[in-house]
């Protein structure tokens, strides 16, 4: 039977056994993406969580610091390019703390000279590699070690950033729909430029839940609408799914990062996520790029 | 077809550049090194040469994605100064301990603050722990032909390190001189395609040098690699020669040397004025000669106390500035070290000038050269550092 | 590869599973099979016994047990 699985392993370009956290979503979410991706596959990351379940991708990789985010991969896709190796898929990763902090900037540039590249963002809502730390997606209200009475700020809205740079693809991803994930990166796949995938990834030990929950609480993000699945496609907004929307209480009260929330801060966030879900409902269908 | 032509120091950089084939540029402007990206843009343009030209948004970008090229395959060509050596900083460490042979010109510039546009070396002297090797150059043509060079060095499959030629801002990125650009073909038959033996990211084709299990030993091979190195300087500069007819006597030229008491020890742009002032004082029968450092790093030790035997006063003329060092500028520090093993030491004296970029004039020399006769005649060195633009020396000349 | 140390281990009931593959799809470290008889197997060398298998399981099929009873 261990051959069995080793065999299984070298089909999913993922050796079993990584160093992350049980439960956690970012091997989770390479198992799907790299069923979609396909061997012919180059993936440049950086330092995040998903890091450690890089180790253990079987497809050629390469990584740079966190703050070099899409730099090495925009490096990479040139040089295919002037090698004129073109039937390559070139994926960049990057964590919520180098896509939305440090590396927003490269972000944005490599975006705005639309290379040829699947980015994607592995986001597990904080700098949690290194023990917890806030970063600018982490949501409101969210304890981390720097802001153990709940973040302050609001989560930075990246896709929408991204998808405002007029990119031909963008796409929000979450590991409890891994149909929907593999669909989006298999069309992400086909089209030539810049594209972009954020994936909410669950993390038990920076959330605070238990590990077994973490699909369930992937889940209950969605259909809350705390994270809503949509795509922006030659700058149409798409909706993935239109949940019958659950109280975000129920998401909230799941993890133990937002156990000081007050009732007035619950309502915020109810409040932030109603005004979210209503206007991607009308955007449905619309051109959202001016 | 080869050519001649009046060519600024940009400009012949850019042709290096073209004729070494590079594949991918991530270029970043800055001044002075601007026009070298911009000759480099329009030789794409016009299909001159084939490259892939990214124009990033950052310097810590350029270098990042001009690692990621070379591993995966490419050969690279980038340059920057001052500032935007300084922002790029963080990925100017990785190339060397990742063996990638990523060319860059240092087109010199002064960093801020008490300092313009103007050059001094510190940007490329910051890089002297990090592991790139450093060849300095000075006039158009030298920093040309030590691109190629360059290349043929850093890809050398005992080295697999990246080179820096590194230029002076305005006096000679800006400065034309008769440049000869050579023969494409010959250029194709004196430096092969780039092929890394360590590195693939290709899927069929996968490879990557192991993570080193004792980091000391894993930095201990980089150390060696520039010992290596500077074999393959030499017999790089000597292939050069002998296929293209200039030579550059890999680390060291010692001009009108013979027969002096004392000897300057210049780098970059400057050396070109230190000739003219050393011809003129040998003229009225001064014993005083000239060392043009092109190699720092390696640096060339052992070259020195060979070549330090011949002279009572040796001064390192210093376009940097090191506060609270140890003693003076950067070169001589590196150069004191050098010597420190012999049992019979020339004086050693140094010079600051040119700093932040101002100009280094005719009579500045003339008066470190005089310094050091003296201090030779005298046998000891009344002031060890000298801030040569403190004194007002009259005539500019 | 990690020398994993697991405080529990999933152990299937063959009988109650459905054979619908969601444990497979969810498991994160692609430790969780279905064989040729659509029911699960587990590689007990890399599993963490994270237990997100079992949460997903629709009939309860999958329990964590105690590492060294299953």
């Amino acid at each position: 039977m261990n051959e069995a699985f080793d065999r299984r392993y070298e089909e999913n370009m993922l050796q079993g056994g990584t160093t992350c956290c049980p439960g956690c979503g970012g091997p989770l979410f390479w198992k799907m993406a790299l069923q979609a991706l396909g061997p012919r596959t180059v993936i440049y990351g950086d330092g995040p969580c998903a890091m450690c379940a890089i180790r253990n991708i079987k497809i050629p990789t390469f990584n740079l610091h966190f703050s070099f985010v899409a730099d090495g991969a925009t490096g990479i896709v040139n040089a295919f390019k002037a090698k004129g190796w073109d039937d390559i898929t070139i994926v960049s990763s990057a964590g919520d703390g180098a896509t939305g902090d440090i590396s927003f900037g490269k972000l944005s540039a490599a975006a705005e000279r639309n290379e040829n590249m699947i980015q994607i963002c592995v986001d597990n809502e904080a700098y949690m590699n290194t023990g917890i730390q806030k970063s600018g997606l982490t949501p409101y209200g969210a304890w981390t070690t720097t802001t153990p009475g709940g973040k302050e700020s609001n989560k930075k809205d990246v896709p929408l950033i991204m998808a405002a740079h007029g990119i031909p693809y963008m796409a929000t991803v979450s590991v409890a729909y891994p149909r929907d994930l593999q669909e989006k990166l298999r069309k992400a796949k086909e089209i030539e430029g810049f594209k972009y995938i954020h994936a909410v990834i669950p993390c038990p030990t920076g959330w605070r839940f238990d590990p077994a929950k973490a699909v369930e609480v992937s889940r209950l993000g969605v259909d809350t609408w705390a994270w809503p699945l949509y795509e922006v496609e030659e700058g149409v907004l798409g909706m993935s799914r239109r949940p019958e929307q659950k109280p975000v209480t129920e998401y909230l009260k799941a993890q133990g990062r937002f156990r000081r929330l007050s009732e007035e801060q619950i309502e915020y966030v109810q409040a932030t996520v109603d005004e979210r879900r209503t206007n991607l409902l009308a955007m449905e269908g619309k051109r959202i790029i001016l | 077809m080869s050519f001649t032509r009046m060519m600024e120091g940009n400009e012949a950089a850019a042709w290096g550049a073209k004729l070494a084939r590079a594949e991918v540029v991530p270029a970043y402007p800055i001044t002075p090194q601007t026009e070298l990206i911009s000759h480099i843009a329009t030789l794409i343009e016009n299909g001159t040469m084939k490259a892939e030209y990214i124009k990033v948004e950052g310097e810590h970008t350029a270098m990042a994605a001009a690692i990621g090229a070379s591993a995966a395959g490419a050969r690279v060509f980038t340059a920057s100064s001052s500032q935007g050596v300084c922002y790029m900083e963080e990925a100017l460490w990785m190339p060397p301990g990742l063996r990638l042979p990523i060319v860059m010109c240092f087109v010199n510039r002064a960093i801020a603050p008490i300092g313009g546009l103007r050059p001094d070396h510190n940007d490329s002297l910051l890089q002297r722990d990090n592991g790139w090797i450093q060849l300095y150059c000075e006039n158009s043509q030298e920093a040309l032909d030590t691109i190629l060079m360059a290349y043929k060095i850093g890809e050398n499959r005992d080295i697999y390190l990246p080179v820096a030629p590194c230029y002076d801002g305005y006096f000679v990125s800006a400065t034309a001189t008769p440049t000869v650009v050579p023969d494409q073909e010959k250029v194709d038959k004196w430096l092969p395609p780039y092929k890394h033996e360590l590195y693939s990211l290709h899927p069929d084709d996968f490879r990557r040098p192991p993570r080193p299990m004792n980091i000391a030993e894993g930095r201990y091979e980089v150390q060696k690699a520039h010992e290596r190195a500077k074999q393959v300087i030499e017999d790089v500069d000597r292939d050069f020669k002998k296929v293209f007819g200039r030579g550059y006597d890999g680390f060291i030229e010692e001009y009108r040397c013979e027969d002096v008491d004392a000897v300057l020890i210049t780098m970059g742009s400057m050396t070109g004025t230190a000739r003219d002032v050393i011809d003129m004082m040998q003229e009225d029968g001064k014993r005083i000669g000239l060392v043009k450092l092109k190699g720092f790093r390696p640096f060339p030790s052992e070259e020195f106390r060979e070549i330090a035997k011949k002279y009572q006063a040796i001064a390192v003329v210093d376009r940097n500035t090191s506060y609270g060092s140890a003693g003076g500028g950067i070169v001589s520090m590196e150069l004191a070290r050098a010597l420190y093993p012999m049992d019979d030491r020339p004086l050693l004296l140094n010079f600051h000038v040119g700093l932040g970029g101002s100009d280094v004039t005719l009579r500045q020399i003339e008066y470190m050269a005089d310094k050091t006769l003296e201090a030779a005649a005298k046998g000891k060195v009344d002031e060890a550092v000298d801030w040569v633009e403190l004194h007002d020396l009259g005539e500019v000349m | 590869m990690a020398q994993v140390v697991r405080a529990f281990a999933p152990k299937a009931d063959h009988d109650k599973c459905i054979g619908c593959g969601q444990c497979e799809t969810y498991c994160p470290e692609g430790t969780v099979m279905l064989n040729d008889d659509r029911k699960p197997v587990f590689d007990y060398r890399y599993c963490k016994g994270c237990g997100v298998c079992a949460n997903e399981c629709p009939v309860d099929a999958i329990a964590m047990v105690k590492e060294g009873a299953q």
